[in-house]
Order: C-alpha cells, then structure tokens, then sequence
C-alpha cells in the first residue's frame, strides 16, 4: 500500500478481514460487557497465544459477534503507511459493513471485499468471476457505528469492572464526606449567627479583655450580694419566739449578729445552726454572737 | 499527553481522579470537623460572656431601679422614716420604732431588689422595737 504522506484531520479506518478474526455465536448473554467477558475463551483454538489481542463484541440480529484484533499489529500497519497513531479517530472492521457489502467491492487491483454467507471475506480477484460488476466503497453511503479507539484497545492496568467498582466507591466516600463536612460546618452556624448578632448589638464586648474587665467588675459584686443575702435569711432562720434579734450589721463585706435566747437549751440549738450555715459562733450565757466572712 | 495516551490510561485516570476527589472530600470533612472543634467552644465561650455580662448590667446597674427604691419612704408609716436620701444611684434611709413585722417588711424588699448593699443595720431600740438604717447603690 503506498504510504500517506501527510494527515492534518484525524480520519476513520475500516480494517479488511486479515487485521482480525470473527466468530458469531448464538449466546444467551444480555449486555455486551457479559459477552466481553467470555470474548477471550471463545477465540482459544483460533488465535497465536504468543500475541496479546484485543476484542470487539458488538450484537449482530439475534447473535453475538466477536472480533479478536492485535493492536500492535495495526499499529505497526499504520506506521508503515504513514499514519501517525494519534490520527486515528475510530477504528471500524470490515465486518461491521455487511450490510453495504452486498455486492463485491474492489478494493485494489489485486483484493475484492465479498459478503460470504454473511461474512465479510478477502477474496483475491483472480477467484472472481471476470465479468462480475464490482461497487465502489462509498462511506457516504451508510454510517459507521460501534467504532473502537486505538486508546482504548491497548490494555489498561486496571479493568473497567474495577474501575467502575473502585471509581464508585471514591465517589461515594466522596459524597459522603462532603455531605458530612458540610453538616458539621452548619452545626456551629446557629451559634455563629447568635454571636454576630449579640455582638452588632454590643461592639463594645467584641474584644475580649473589654469582656473580661466588665466580668471582673461585676462577678464579685454579683457573689457578694448574694452571699449577704443568704447569710441574712440564714440568720432569721435562727431566730424565733425564744430567740430575738438584738443586733445585725453588715459592713466591708462581713456580717455579724447578736441574738438573745430564753434558755440554754435554745441557745444551743442556735449555736449549732449557725455553726452548720459555717458562722463563727461566740458569745456566753444565753447571747449569741454570729458572723461570717462574706 | 495525546488523545491516545488519554485513552490508554481512561481506567487509571478515572480513578485517580475519584481517588483524588474522595482525598480531596474526606480533608474537606476533616478540616471542618477541625474548624468546629476549635471554634464551638470558643463561640459559645463568647455568648455565655456576653449574655453573663448583660445578665449582670440589668441586674446590678439596672437603670429603673432610682424609681423602685423610692417604695423605701412609704413601705412604712412615715412618722418611722427618720431619713430617706436618695442621690444620683446610692439611697441612705434609716427607720426607728419599727416592730418586727415592719422589720420583716422593709428586710424582705430590699433582699428581693437587685441593689448593692453597702451598709445594713438592725438595733433593738426596746422591747420588740427596732431600729434600721441601710445604703444602696445600684
């Protein structure tokens, strides 16, 4: 074949019988990947197992074909006419034509494309009849489907069931983190929001030593007095009928009372609470003195 | 990189790029969950201030309070009110002749009002009689 001596478009090629071997079969197979996944077994005792080769399945009526291809062989008949790989849009096979191929079509001067009991087959032209009328191969005539990629038919290290499998599990774990990252993030948006408000209604509190400073001023102010009104209601705990009040004062943080009891008995009972509610008790006789640190 | 080698390495490439989208999710996740981490308590360190700060301003430096002191001048007859001075946020008053319940009456108010005790005392003036005298601010 004379070589091309340059390309500027990437083309379509149809290859002829001898780049391939066909086998249809009548399976009871549903998709194409299932059919791929027998497609090596069935070409066994037809192939050279020193070759790596590479399989087309596409349905055919009611049946399945096979293509068994060696890429590198192609590849290396590309070369030798002068087309570069990368030009090499599809890759389509004779086979692929039956349809267009009723009648013979010349290919050269020394080949005919002949459809053989629905087989696309190379013929010399010495076999055919020397006053059969041959048709020209119009492409214009049919469209081309089910092409195969030059890519795509050398072997990849992963398989496309696993890169299915895996891809979809990265997509999944994918998702998922983003949907969780995503959840997590919204989580401190309520209290985001909550703050940005309190602080546009307060500019002052947005530095945090202006909120510990008002903290400091009012945190003790806040535990003092409630101290010293505990302590009051602790002190007319103990008072009643036998047990009055003579003095109480609150001054500089410290409290302090006087209470007169009736008897010995009672001045007890008031020592004893005042001591539980952790007053310094003192005093003698039937007098009480309290008081406590606040 | 030609359409060809594109096409030789579609599988590996499809899965280096959902390898790198699960990596590129999963930090996604992690440094959200870091975010989080560091920020909640933070935040919520901030509002529970600032609301302890507001709660504290209304209580103790509550602005209404000069009007509901002034309910300290006629809690009681006013023949026991010896002084009742009330200036700027500090009220000065002072009770005598009070009888227990009065005492109970004028004590009680002044615990439940959130106002700064400054000075408080109660003195037996006679037999179930007593006198008071309290400062304020707020």
């Amino acid at each position: 074949m004379k070589p091309i001596m340059s390309l500027e478009n990437s083309i379509d090629i149809i290859l002829t019988p001898q780049f391939y071997t066909f086998i249809r079969e009548e399976l009871d197979l549903k998709f194409a990947y299932q059919a791929k996944q027998i497609s090596e077994s069935l070409f066994d005792d037809y192939l050279n197992n020193s070759h790596e080769y590479q399989y087309h399945v596409y349905k055919c009526d009611n049946r399945w074909c096979f293509i068994a291809y060696n890429i590198n062989e192609i590849d290396t008949f590309l070369e030798s006419i002068g087309i570069e790989k990368h030009r090499v849009s599809k890759i389509y096979f004779a086979q692929q034509l039956l349809d267009t191929v009723e009648f013979p079509i010349l290919l050269d001067e020394k080949y005919v494309l002949q459809n053989i009991d629905d087989v696309v087959t190379l013929v010399p032209r010495q076999l055919m009849n020397p006053n059969i009328e041959y048709y020209p191969l119009d492409t214009n005539r049919f469209k081309l489907k089910n092409g195969v990629t030059m890519g795509s038919s050398l072997n990849s290290y992963v398989s496309l069931k696993e890169t299915i499998l895996l891809g979809s599990i990265f997509c999944i774990l994918g998702g998922i983190s983003i949907v969780e990252g995503n959840r997590i993030k919204a989580s401190i948006s309520k209290d985001d929001a909550k703050l940005t408000e309190l602080l546009d209604e307060n500019p002052r509190y947005t530095s945090s030593m202006s909120r510990e400073s008002i903290l400091a001023k009012y945190e003790p102010i806040n535990r003092i007095e409630r101290a010293k009104r505990e302590a009051i209601k602790d002190i007319s705990k103990f008072l009643s009928n036998r047990s009055q009040l003579k003095r109480l004062t609150i001054d500089k943080n410290k409290i302090r009372a006087e209470i007169n009891t009736d008897n010995r008995t009672i001045n007890r009972q008031v020592k004893e609470h005042a001591r539980a509610k952790k007053f310094k008790v003192s005093g003698s006789s039937l007098a009480v003195k309290v008081e406590k640190n606040l | 990189m030609n359409l060809m080698t594109i096409q030789r390495y579609k599988n590996e490439i499809i899965l280096m790029l959902t390898f790198i989208f699960a990596i590129t999710a999963f930090y996604y996740k992690f440094s959200a969950s870091d975010y989080v981490n560091k920020n909640r308590a933070i935040i919520q360190k901030q509002i529970s201030e600032i609301n302890t700060i507001e709660s504290y301003k209304k209580q103790w430096a509550n602005k209404g309070m000069a009007n509901k002191v002034k309910l300290f001048k006629t809690i009681v007859p006013s023949a026991k009110v010896k002084r009742f001075s009330k200036k700027s946020s500090k009220l000065v008053a002072s009770y005598i002749n009070l009888t227990s319940n009065d005492l109970n009456k004028i004590t009680n108010k002044l615990l439940n009002m959130p106002i700064q005790i400054v000075k408080f005392q109660i003195r037996e003036s006679g037999k179930n009689r007593f006198s008071m005298e309290f400062t304020c601010k707020w």
